[in-house]
């Protein structure tokens, strides 16, 4: 029996080994064919201007696109997989934090030396392309970007008795008091208490009250203004004015619903609202962003980058073709047409002073907050997820009662420095 | 196939191992191999990020066992297996016995139940944590109907109730498939002696007790374990419902291991998570093999 | 079976009417919901309010979506047509066999059920690309059959423990093989058996997520579960009314088969009955 076993293992390894020196030579003439890789090719909302774009240049170029998409939630980690195995991949589309998780696998291309320095400086303003540079690497070709900051509704305000957005955290205070009072069960503000998101959440009002998770040499910060910040939270809690177990998702459906006054989004906020029927051009009068309250009057209102990349691979074997592709994505004529579709912002200098561009109220909001947005504290690190995670974790404890606001700051700093 | 020609050569060991042949071959592929590998890999540093790796001894060991909320995931994963078990088993039960009856639609009944368990479980997921939403829930909107509360709760956003609401919703996923088969069992209870029973007089509660549990053991012990194992290896309901919030209140260890490879990248941590998890299961099926002896 | 007192018919209906609302008024909710127009997804009311057949209309008539149930299909019947004849072979096997290694073997089936599913995952990756097989139907194939295996194996090997002994050896007495054995009388018998490993087998092809999203990424292979997540749960927005019409639209065909199934589960048992 011992040998029919052995025999057996032997069988397969040999079938393992025939089936691996099978793989495929690539043809090197001819025209190529890419893989590109995301997720908004899948969406219900993007997947047939997506394919547009592929047959677009497909068409003009003679090359092939082949699309290649997850979830956006699971991008990053299917991504990581199918490098892990070499399977075939030249260009995808990344958010911030995939585009940081990809970065740091040490697989992308330099765009420097594919487009050429002169290239991106000439086409893409400064600001954006920092985003995509890592030690000093071109990594990321700016694709769509904005501010995250927040969307108020001006209906429920007006009803409120505000025809403006609160701009400082006692105003705030005072609106979100005055929306408790129409006694309608709205919630005023859906920062987000549930998942990742609440840590995204967390930063731009630690930066407002003067602190932040980290130093910019990397330790912990964490100074008076967290637990500050913290207190905040807790009171907010406990005057109902924000509520547990709301993420971004929750948020998203509660505003759309007119069920919430504020919340923290990016541009593609709009999205949830269209598919809840509304029309696109009427989103601003449900759904307008608005410069985050800060503590003291004349401080800088504080705001996240939010923005969408495209990244080449360095084992790719069509890296030109790739780039060219890119370069078809990101021309006026195919970026004003995704504008124009899904409300996504051109980034190039000559796409965002096209007249449609400038005149969108509701993009407006979002652009007027880009130029001070800051990257997400975790943009650049390692274990970005694991962070947020102990931040929601601890952040949760607190709200919860579990701890003091004081308790939450140390308990952070420990397992923070643990890391 | 010649069966006298097989017959004539092999013996019945063989031909008993043969058949198990298409099974092994499957399993050493799929199972085994991934799963040395993954022992392999959990005394390494080995990275989703990067292919290359290096052995790191039991330095992953040392991590999760030094992890203050390892012995919490550990319970809070004992306890949603053991109700997310308990639960739609007791459930399923009661209701394979009602639909055992045979009365008018039993059958149209038994077919219509099984619809909540191939429904997706992110779908699941999201309809619960719809039902138990502290701003628009169902549930809230009843029980204010009902005038049994004033002000809304907030089901999934305190420790206190957020593990119940999964185990819940997960016992509404499973109890199709603990009904399909005790229905199963209880159709394989004989018939005869209950009737030999009844003559003698026993009431509906002594047959259940004397001859329809004995009868229905070994379906009792399968269904538990089998409902068990998938309890631990669950992973859509709490991710869709709570992500293993708040305060990780419904952090069981599959959710542990799906974050730590899936979003922290660390794979050898992972791996190690799930060695440890799969010796606690052996001890479990050895206790299972032990079971089946005594009944063999 | 039990005897129709005054307690049963108060177990009976309690039972009847708090197992039934349990399992059966989410489920109505759900529906609800598909049938509700997209801009009141979230309202309150239960069946009386505005209804449209729009969301199941749109459905029915999205190409990609029927394509991704094709594929479910289709995976799922095959998968679970093997991994229950893989299932009973091995139970069979185990049941009335005795050989070195059996023990062990037996063991390490078990044991498989046991090691966290998203850690096989890159392994299972890595050796399907090896194969030459990802993003086939096998890849799939293959690994939702050996997740049920387990599971099935051990059913069945419950069922056969059952079947006397006597059985197969007056069979042998008359001459016949051990397939002919295998087909004529052990397999008949243990038909309702293998009819919940092939549900079982099916469900969990049906449902699962990550194995079916990792394997295969050629959207026209797509199976159902990863097509609606991808579909529905957007970056930006999430569109519920459409995931749970086509939740319900999927379910319909597959509820229709296990109706159809649970007959023949039953004529399965009597006339397995009715032989001995």
């Amino acid at each position: 029996m011992k040998k029919a076993l052995s025999l057996l293992l032997v069988l397969l390894m040999a079938f393992s080994l025939v089936a691996a020196g099978n793989t495929e030579a690539s043809e090197a003439d001819g025209p190529a064919a890419i893989v590109w890789a995301g997720w908004s090719g899948e969406e219900e909302a993007s997947k047939a201007i997506f394919q547009e774009m592929r047959e677009g240049y497909e068409a003009q170029s003679g090359n092939k696109v082949d699309w290649v998409g997850w979830t956006w939630a699971d991008t990053a980690q299917q991504l990581l997989i199918r490098l892990q195995g070499g399977e075939q991949l030249d260009i995808a589309q990344a958010d911030i934090g995939i585009f940081n998780t990809i970065a740091q696998t040490g697989t992308l291309a330099d765009l420097n030396e594919i487009f050429g320095e002169e290239y991106l400086t000439s086409t893409f303003p400064e600001a954006t392309l920092e985003v995509g540079k890592i030690d000093g690497k071109q990594l990321g070709l700016p694709w769509s970007m904005a501010a995250i900051t927040m969307v108020y509704n001006p209906e429920i305000l007006k009803e409120a008795g505000w025809d403006n957005p609160p701009t400082t955290i006692a105003e705030f205070e005072e609106c979100m008091a005055d929306i408790v009072a129409l006694d309608k069960g709205i919630i005023p503000y859906g920062v987000s208490t549930k998942d990742s998101t609440a840590a995204g959440d967390l930063m731009p009002w630690l930066w407002t009250f003067g602190s932040s998770i980290f130093n910019e040499d990397g330790s912990v910060n964490l100074g008076p203004g967290a637990v500050e910040t913290i207190q905040w939270y807790k009171d907010m809690l406990a005057k109902g004015y924000i509520q547990m177990d709301i993420g971004r998702g929750d948020a998203r459906q509660l505003f759309a619903q007119g069920q919430m006054a504020f919340y923290d989004d990016a541009v593609l906020a709009k999205g949830q609202a269209v598919s809840a029927g509304v029309s696109p051009d009427e989103v601003v009068n449900v759904c307008s962003a608005m410069p985050r309250p800060v503590l003291n009057e004349g401080d800088e209102p504080q705001s996240t980058m939010w923005g969408h990349m495209l990244m080449i691979f360095d084992a790719s074997e069509h890296k030109d073709v790739a780039a060219d592709f890119a370069k078809y994505l990101v021309s006026d004529e195919v970026a004003l047409k995704y504008f124009e579709n899904n409300g996504m912002p051109p980034v190039t200098i000559s796409a965002s002073e096209n007249e449609a561009v400038l005149n969108d109220q509701y993009l407006k909001g979002f652009m007027d907050s880009t130029a001070t947005a800051k990257l997400d504290e975790t943009a650049r690190m390692v274990n970005a997820n694991e962070i947020k995670t102990i931040v929601v974790e601890e952040l949760q404890a607190t709200l919860l009662g579990q701890t003091t606001a004081e308790e939450c700051v140390e308990n952070l700093r420990t397992r923070l420095e643990a890391l | 196939m010649d069966d006298k020609h097989v017959k004539g050569r092999l013996t019945d060991g063989q031909v008993g191992f043969l058949l198990v042949v298409p099974g092994i071959a499957i399993f050493v592929a799929v199972i085994l191999y991934p799963f040395i590998s993954a022992i392999i890999m959990s005394f390494t540093d080995r990275s989703l990020l990067s292919p290359s790796y290096d052995a790191v001894g039991f330095a992953n060991y040392l991590k999760v066992f030094s992890d203050p909320y390892f012995l919490k995931t550990l319970m809070t994963t004992i306890i949603f297996v053991v109700f997310a078990t308990i639960i739609p088993f007791t459930l399923g039960l009661i209701w394979a016995i009602v639909l055992n009856q045979g009365f008018r639609g039993s059958e149209f009944l038994r077919g219509v139940t099984l619809v909540n368990w191939i429904i997706p479980g992110t779908a699941i997921g999201f309809l619960w944590s719809w039902i138990f939403n502290g701003q628009y829930g169902i549930l809230n909107g009843l029980l204010t109907a009902l005038g049994i509360i004033d002000e809304n709760i907030s089901f999934l956003g305190q420790t206190s109730t957020a593990l119940l609401c999964v185990i819940i919703a997960r016992s509404w996923q499973m109890l199709p498939w603990y009904m399909a088969f005790l229905l199963g069992g209880l159709q394989s209870v004989p018939m005869d002696r209950i009737e030999a029973a009844r003559i003698d007089g026993a009431n509906n509660l002594q047959v259940f007790r004397y001859i329809v549990i004995p009868g229905m053991k070994q379906i009792f012990f399968l269904v538990l374990v089998l409902g068990a194992i998938g309890n631990l290896q669950h992973f859509d309901i709490p991710w869709t419902m709570t992500q293993g919030g708040p305060a990780r209140a419904t952090t069981t260890l599959s959710l542990e291991v799906y974050r730590t490879a899936f979003q922290n990248w660390k794979l050898g941590q992972a791996a190690t998570v799930g060695t440890i998890w799969a010796i606690l299961l052996a001890a479990f099926s050895f206790i299972y093999l032990k079971q089946v002896k005594e009944s063999e | 079976m039990f005897q129709k007192t005054l307690a049963f018919r108060i177990f009976f209906a309690i039972s009847a009417l708090l197992i039934g609302c349990f399992v059966f008024l989410p489920l109505l909710w759900l529906i609800n919901t598909a049938l509700k127009p997209s801009d009141e997804t979230f309202s309150l009311y239960f069946f009386f309010g505005p209804l449209t057949l729009e969301n199941i209309k749109a459905i029915l008539t999205d190409s990609t979506i029927m394509n991704y149930l094709k594929n479910s299909l289709i995976v799922s019947f095959l998968s679970s047509f093997f991994a229950t004849l893989v299932s009973a072979f091995a139970g069979y096997s185990f049941s009335k066999f005795r050989y070195t290694g059996r023990k062990v073997i037996m063991g390490a089936f078990m044991m498989s059920q046991a090691f966290p599913q998203a850690i096989l995952l890159l392994s299972i990756y890595l050796m399907m690309q090896k194969l030459g097989l990802l993003g086939s139907y096998w890849s799939l194939l293959i690994s939702y059959v050996v997740f049920t295996l387990p599971v099935g194996t051990w059913t069945l090997k419950g069922y056969f423990d059952a079947l006397p002994d006597s059985l197969i050896e007056s069979a042998k007495i008359d001459g016949a093989g051990h397939l002919k054995i295998m087909r004529k009388i052990i397999f008949p018998m243990a038909v309702p058996g293998m009819i919940s490993i092939a549900i079982y087998g099916f469900v969990w092809s049906w449902n699962d997520l990550l194995y079916s999203m990792t394997l295969v990424t050629d959207p026209s292979r797509r199976t159902l579960a990863p097509g609606l997540v991808m579909t529905y749960l957007g970056e930006a927005s999430t569109n519920w009314s459409a995931m749970m019409s086509a939740s319900i639209v999927a379910a319909i065909p597959v509820t229709i088969i296990f109706i159809f199934l649970q007959r023949y589960f039953i004529a399965g048992l009597t006339s397995g009955a009715v032989k001995e």
